[in-house]
């Protein structure tokens, strides 16, 4: 297969009257990879997929499914979709809505047959096909939103926020789902407002806001960089501040707590035994991480004026 | 569970869209409930016929009159047949996109590798299925009760079902149209509107033509033109009428207000189906360029 960008978007806009939706938004995904877009509401998360879907028109510049114009609709025929917003024909069985969705995504009626007690198993909703969709509850119509992207193995999934009306534990199958996918060399661009969730299950991630990508990049270049270590010994003394400052930049000292910048590398391990060595008892050594949250909030915050 | 990704790439299969519509219909007992006040409609016109046109033999006797009295009852029932004909067309159209649109069943529809003019006139098939099956059904259904009953012949009946498909097409189309420019109640209203102007425009033009008021003749023709069907349904029920009826009655300036004495202008039929395409193009073309 030849490596063709499963995503790619350059400088698009959309314009919506005065209200500019998209301001020159770039992104790539690669095959078989898990992009997080991560952003506030209204930053233009659901306009992207849209226009990666067709159903929404760029104002101005480019965007392609495996190379494929968004335009043309055969770029669609290997990509599954859940919309954020979405209702089925609720007259409809589960299994009738996959079997009218495997005739959409062209799959041989035998092929659709058997793949859908398949897909019906994975989103957790075996023996249920046969219910019209009307009896569903909220979260069985998310689970079954989410099958019916999965359904004709494509090979970009686009969620758009998929797990917004699920409980604690239909998120995490949800994960489980997307990990599987990731795993089956399937590439996935998430949508979401949910950091943690992002943060699970994402190799790389764009935060966008105001309609552009504001950072992108691979989740430990997001939040690496900003790693602190937060020492605490017996003593603190000149000797120890000297021993510390050899494994990072000495930011902040609290009574026997010292914050450390550290750069590269965990040094954890190595700064211990030398503490150890010198004859400092160690009561504490915590890496802490900046989270994506910081990140994000920081970004977020800092345009939003 | 297995997850790799080996499908080839292929297109959508063929009237997957107009199927779902069908099967919509069926399941919301849109045809059920069709077809039952439909079987209650034509058993009313059944007895009413058989019973005014026994009174009709007892009091009169000519077969001059029982012809007429067979004409106006066929006229009649037909016209009901127009009306519902038509407004179970535009009921049908008016909410065929915006409704879908709203509702957010479309999206993931739309995701597919289908191209929205396809979902379109499928969607239009499906529905101009239903409303030709209806007329054609109805109309003929009614013009065998009136040959049993009362041996009736008007002078073209295959042709006045043709014209009155025809009509149903023309609010179909018109109803599809709206429904990608405005609301499903506006465009409700707006349709609703139309049929009734043309209506109204019919007559217009009938009294216009009887007391040779050449503006009154314009406003009907020109409204004919911009919503051809009740022009239609007069075409149609000039080959409803028997050829005595018309022969009678041709003394008199273009034959009644709800029933036309001269036979529709070829030009009247090649207007109306190039009608039905042009807002079936305009349509797609309106619908193809939405942002969803």
């Amino acid at each position: 297969m030849p490596a063709e960008l499963a995503v790619r978007t350059v400088d698009l806009r959309k314009v919506y009257g005065r209200h500019v939706a998209l301001h020159g938004l770039s992104l790539e995904v690669r095959p078989g990879e898990v992009v997080g877009l991560l952003g506030p509401n209204g930053a233009g998360k659901t306009t992207t997929v849209k226009i990666l879907t067709g159903l929404v028109r760029a104002t101005a510049g480019e965007a392609t499914l495996f190379g494929v114009p968004v335009t043309d609709p055969a770029a669609r025929r290997r990509i599954g979709y859940l919309p954020e917003h979405f209702r089925f024909p609720d007259w409809l069985t589960g299994g009738e809505l996959l079997a009218v969705h495997g005739r959409l995504a062209g799959m041989a009626p035998a092929a659709a047959r058997g793949r859908i007690p398949e897909v019906l198993d994975l989103v957790g909703l075996s023996g249920r096909g046969g219910e019209r969709i009307r009896g569903y509850s909220k979260g069985m119509t998310q689970r079954l939103g989410i099958g019916q992207a999965l359904l004709h193995r494509p090979d970009l999934v686009l969620l758009d926020e998929p797990t917004s009306a699920l409980d604690p534990i239909g998120r995490r199958e949800v994960r489980d789902v997307i990990r599987a996918l990731r795993a089956g060399g399937v590439a996935v661009l998430l949508n979401s407002h949910l950091l943690s969730e992002v943060e699970m299950v994402c190799d790389r991630v764009a935060i966008v806001d105001r309609g552009r990508v504001v950072r992108s990049g691979r989740l430990d270049e997001l939040v690496g960089g900003g790693a602190e270590i937060r020492v605490r010994l017996d003593r603190v003394d000149g000797r120890a501040l000297e021993l510390l400052a050899g494994f990072g930049d000495v930011v902040a000292v609290e009574e026997e707590t010292v914050v450390l910048a550290a750069e590269g590398v965990d040094p954890a391990p190595e700064l211990a035994a030398a503490l150890v060595r010198a004859g400092y008892d160690l009561h504490a050594l915590v890496p802490v991480q900046q989270s994506l949250e910081d990140v994000f909030v920081g970004l977020v915050h800092g345009s939003a004026g | 569970m297995s997850l790799e990704t080996t499908v080839p790439a292929l297109r959508p299969r063929p009237l997957t869209i107009t199927r779902l519509s069908l099967a919509e219909a069926v399941s919301r007992r849109l045809v059920l409930a069709g077809i039952l006040l439909s079987a209650v409609f034509v058993g009313l016109f059944w007895l009413g016929f058989s019973f005014l046109y026994s009174r009709a033999a007892e009091v009169t006797g000519t077969d001059a009159e029982l012809v007429f009295a067979a004409t106006l009852m066929t006229v009649l029932g037909l016209y009901t047949v127009h009306f519902l004909g038509g407004f179970l067309s535009m009921f049908l159209a008016i909410g065929a996109v915006s409704s879908e649109v709203d509702s957010g069943t479309l999206h993931a529809v739309l995701a597919r590798p289908l191209a929205r003019w396809s979902w379109l006139l499928q969607r239009w098939l499906a529905f101009a299925g239903l409303a030709v099956c209806y007329v054609v059904v109805m109309g003929g259904v009614l013009l065998v009760i009136a040959r049993l009953v009362a041996g009736y012949e008007p002078v073209d009946p295959l042709r006045a079902l043709a014209l009155l498909a025809l009509e149903a097409l023309v609010l179909l189309t018109l109803g599809l149209l709206g429904s990608t420019i405005w609301s499903t109640l506006a465009n409700g209203v707006v349709v609703v509107s139309l049929f009734g102007l043309a209506w109204l425009a019919g007559i217009i033009e009938f009294v216009g033509d009887v007391i040779g008021n050449q503006a009154m003749h314009t406003i009907g023709v020109a409204v004919s033109l911009a919503v051809p069907s009740d022009a239609l349904w007069r075409g149609a029920s000039y080959y409803l009428q028997s050829p005595l009826f018309l022969a009678a009655t041709a003394t008199q300036d273009g034959g009644t207000p709800f029933a036309s004495a001269t036979p529709p202008s070829g030009r009247l039929v090649a207007w109306s189906v190039v009608y039905v395409a042009l807002l079936l193009a305009l349509a797609v073309r309106r619908f193809a360029r939405r942002d969803l």
